[in-house]
């Protein structure tokens, strides 16, 4: 497997606050990286510095080689980058479907010109394909005429998957996707993220409840106070002292 | 059947609507024409989500521009129009790059601010602006014939076809817009920016379309309204007219396409029509302030709330 | 030459004064209610027209009819947070919309009761300072430098002294907090409105003899008060005083030595400079939009 994403010495400061500081991992390709730590360790900054949310203070971020820290959220997402985001972030107000439709924002490229005169219909057809096909994998496709706002939170999250998905991304970042689940919709989840990995979509998720990912990931970033702690497989981390003792230092969220 | 049949009729009902209309009524529905023209673009505009207070002076920019092309250059005035929209969508072009550095109420203040700027240039600048007061003795519109109908466009009623006619295509385009992907992304950006940029849409490129197509429209609706009337003055495009367009806008709803063109008519007829007779016309200022105060209170979501319901009554029943 | 430097600066201190007076009360209406309240230059003319109605035409003493100019305006304050910006609570764009209607309702009643022409006032005091030949101060505007002077210091003390001040400080700064802690948003919201209308209204009520007052007039002094408290900053009082001086002195400056509308666009451009490169303005950090 060779290395997709690369962090290297990522920092990023707020005032006089260090929330990540000198930060290096790697993801390899078609892996399932998880990126965990207790609250305030920098999680979700990182995350946010990956996916061009946020412009690091210091350090790079390099997509096969290429640095891509500092571009803005679509330039990184027109990489095959694609974030989604916590808690159930959507086109409220559009019907299923017509979120999917912006999912193939970059697959299909709307034209304006084209769009007026009537000569976009392949693109049209292709883009409807691409969305009912990302609705299909992830299991929502009945739902496509509903109001995303309407939508049950186990729905509402696969369609945040989906919009992303649909946009044919080769890296997916994926937000705490598990909180707020019950165990039964957990497990849903993670065959899902298993089916997407499957497919050759190497995934990153940052995730602060160590469990849930513990037998989806193949390797396993820890961090702690803005720095790196450990890496390794999943058994590897969850015997890892250090880890043991920041879960325990930070709050009680063993695993 | 009756699907087919609605858009013959209302193209027959508009084409015979003016024959029973006095001469003054007549003049009314061209300004109608135009307003419907200009507050559509303002929705397009509302579309990404900002609200904007300089979309009148844009409509003037377009007016401006087109009577100059004609009076400076000899152009022909349907050249000269186009011409006038492609100078408004150009000039916003260049003020987006300062107003997108804002956002919300930050943006209404600076839109307002830009508005003003370019008004007071036109105030400062007689050569070519004319200054205070304004261009006079804008070409009109050069009277032609298409066979069946002699276009003279010292009647209302001519103007109001030629002018019809160019709105309903304006229309046209602004709805293929809306319904295309491209309108799609209008209603992403407005309704989650962050999602919508985490699937690769650029959220200055799209803002700034929709900011420029409105803006363009506008401008060839202010061009069609200059050659019509013939003189232009800053104070033609003032705050008032603004209110007025977000008046429409608002009573009739931003959420459809339709709800801010039937605010538009609704507003022209109460007041031409009811006001005018009675001799009210002193109060329409006083009117629109209270029908704005009154919709945004007990109507957030405009007249089309209203169609809506009653439709999907109809439907269901 | 000294003595054209000399003369604008005079003139910038009298401008200074009232638009500071304008400014303040629309960041206060502001931090308290959340709301821009479009229709603050139409509260000034109210104040203005207010000393065309009860000293011109009923004849009081000016000081009464500028008296009585900051209570009506000021209970036209207390009706629109009753009536709009109440029920709007929650919506500050909405606010702000209807702001505007009130607007164009009180510029609609001021045409129907007074017509469009500009009102006469026959002056208060033709005393002139005369500092030299060309260097000289009307009474009539130091009367109003003194009276913003005085305002201004009088609020000071009622926000930083008192248990109202407080009261209002702590809900422009957390409403949900300041409701905890038993402080009445209502109560607020109105004690905040009628002294900001009021300051509106005493400013036009003021400056009324000096000034072309008309029902327009509203105008280009919501165009001025948007200018100022952008450049100081949305939210900070000292920053919308510290703008004014600023704004007034440029304005004067270009004014006399360019032309007025020139002086117009700089003003404005500004604005739109501080929007874009420093939108929590030049002197402020508090931010409640």
């Amino acid at each position: 497997m060779t290395n997709l994403l690369e962090v290297k010495d990522l920092t990023m400061r707020f005032g006089g606050l260090t929330a990540v500081d000198h930060l290096s991992f790697t993801v390899k390709h078609g892996e399932i990286h998880g990126l965990i730590g207790p609250n305030g360790a920098g999680k979700t900054t990182t995350f946010n510095m990956i996916s061009g949310f946020y412009k690091p203070s210091g350090g790079q971020v390099l997509l096969r080689g290429e640095d891509i820290s500092g571009l803005k959220m679509h330039e990184v997402a027109r990489r095959g980058v694609v974030r989604t985001f916590q808690h159930s972030t959507l086109f409220a107000e559009l019907t299923v479907m017509e979120n999917a439709l912006v999912g193939t924002h970059m697959p299909f490229r709307p034209n304006i010109f084209a769009a007026i005169v009537g000569w976009d219909k392949e693109d049209r057809r292709g883009a409807q394909a691409r969305a009912m096909e990302a609705l299909e994998f992830f299991g929502i496709d009945h739902l496509k005429h509903e109001r995303a706002g309407d939508l049950s939170h186990g729905h509402q999250r696969a369609l945040g998957l989906a919009v992303a998905y649909a946009s044919h991304p080769d890296v997916m970042l994926l937000d705490e996707p598990f909180t707020g689940m019950n165990p039964e919709e957990t497990r849903r989840m993670m065959d899902l993220m298993e089916k997407l990995s499957h497919e050759g979509i190497t995934i990153l998720i940052v995730e602060h409840d160590m469990q849930a990912i513990m037998g989806l990931c193949d390797t396993i970033t820890c961090m702690s106070f803005g720095k790196f702690l450990a890496e390794g497989g999943p058994d590897e981390i969850r015997n890892h002292p250090d880890v043991i003792e920041a879960y325990l230092g930070g709050s009680r969220n063993v695993a | 059947m009756l699907k087919y049949l609605l858009w013959p009729i209302a193209l027959v009902a508009l084409l015979l609507l003016p024959h029973g209309l006095s001469f003054s009524q007549q003049e009314i529905l061209v300004f109608l024409t135009i307003n419907v023209l200009l507050v559509s673009t303002y929705r397009l505009l509302t579309l990404t989500g900002e609200w904007s207070l300089g979309h009148v002076v844009i409509m003037g920019v377009g007016a401006y521009a087109s009577a100059l092309y004609t009076k400076e250059f000899g152009l022909f005035v349907p050249v000269s129009m186009l011409l006038g929209g492609i100078t408004a969508a150009l000039i916003a072009i260049l003020l987006s790059f300062p107003l997108f550095r804002m956002k919300g109420f930050y943006f209404l203040i600076g839109s307002f601010a830009a508005g003003e700027i370019i008004r007071l240039l036109w105030k400062r600048f007689r050569e070519p602006f004319g200054g205070p007061k304004g261009i006079k003795g804008i070409d009109p519109m050069p009277d032609f014939s298409i066979g069946i109908y002699d276009f003279d466009f010292f009647e209302p009623i001519s103007y109001y076809y030629f002018a019809g006619t160019i709105v309903i295509l304006c229309l046209w385009v602004l709805w293929r817009i809306e319904k295309s992907p491209v309108g799609l992304t209008f209603h992403a950006v407005h309704w989650q920016d962050k999602l919508a940029e985490a699937s690769g849409v650029n959220l200055r490129a799209y803002r700034t379309l929709a900011f420029a197509i409105a803006s363009g429209f506008a401008g060839i609706g202010g061009a069609l309204m200059a050659h019509y009337v013939g003189t232009i003055n800053p104070n033609s495009f003032d705050v008032e007219v603004m209110v007025f367009v977000l008046t429409w806008a608002i009573v009739g709803g931003t959420g459809t396409f339709y709800g801010p063109i039937l605010g538009c008519v609704l507003l022209t007829v109460l007041n031409e029509i009811v006001l005018r007779e009675m001799g009210f016309e002193q109060l329409r200022p006083l009117i629109y302030g209270a029908i704005l105060i009154a919709s945004i209170l007990f109507l957030p979501n405009g007249l089309e709330s209203i169609v809506q319901r009653l439709t999907r009554k109809e439907a269901k029943s | 030459m000294i003595e054209l430097l000399a003369q604008t600066c005079l003139n910038a201190v009298y401008a200074a004064s009232y638009i500071s007076l304008v400014a303040v009360g629309l960041v206060l209406i502001f931090g308290v209610m959340g709301v821009i309240n479009f229709a603050h230059g139409e509260l000034f003319m109210a104040g203005a027209y207010a000393v065309v109605t009860f000293y011109a035409d009923l004849h009081l003493p000016f000081l009464v009819a500028v008296a009585l100019g900051l209570v009506f305006v000021g209970c036209l304050g207390l009706l629109m947070e009753r009536a709009l910006f109440r029920p709007l609570r929650d919506n500050p764009l909405g606010g702000l919309v209807a702001s505007i209607g009130f607007l164009m309702i009180l510029q609609a009643l001021a045409v129907l009761g007074y017509g469009v022409r500009m009102e006469h006032i026959p002056p208060v005091t033709q005393e002139v300072i005369v500092f030299s030949d060309k260097v000289r101060l009307p009474l009539s505007r130091l009367f109003v430098i003194i009276a913003a002077v005085v305002l201004l210091g009088a609020l000071w003390y009622f926000l930083k002294r008192t248990k109202f001040g407080w009261a209002l400080r702590a809900s422009a700064q957390d409403p949900e907090a300041a409701e905890l802690q038993g402080i009445s948003i209502n109560q607020t919201a109105r004690i905040a409105m009628f002294i900001g209308a009021g300051l509106a209204g005493i400013a036009g009520a003021l400056t009324a003899p000096l000034v072309s007052v008309n029902p327009h007039m509203g105008h280009s002094v919501i165009v001025t008060a948007f200018i100022v408290i952008i450049v100081g900053g949305v939210g900070s009082l000292e920053g919308a005083v510290l703008a004014s001086v600023v704004y007034a002195v440029v304005h004067t400056f270009v004014t006399t030595f360019y032309d007025g509308v020139i002086a117009d666009i700089v003003g404005l451009s500004l604005m739109l400079l501080v929007l874009i490169v420093k939108p929590t303005g030049l002197f402020g950090s508090a931010d409640r939009a």
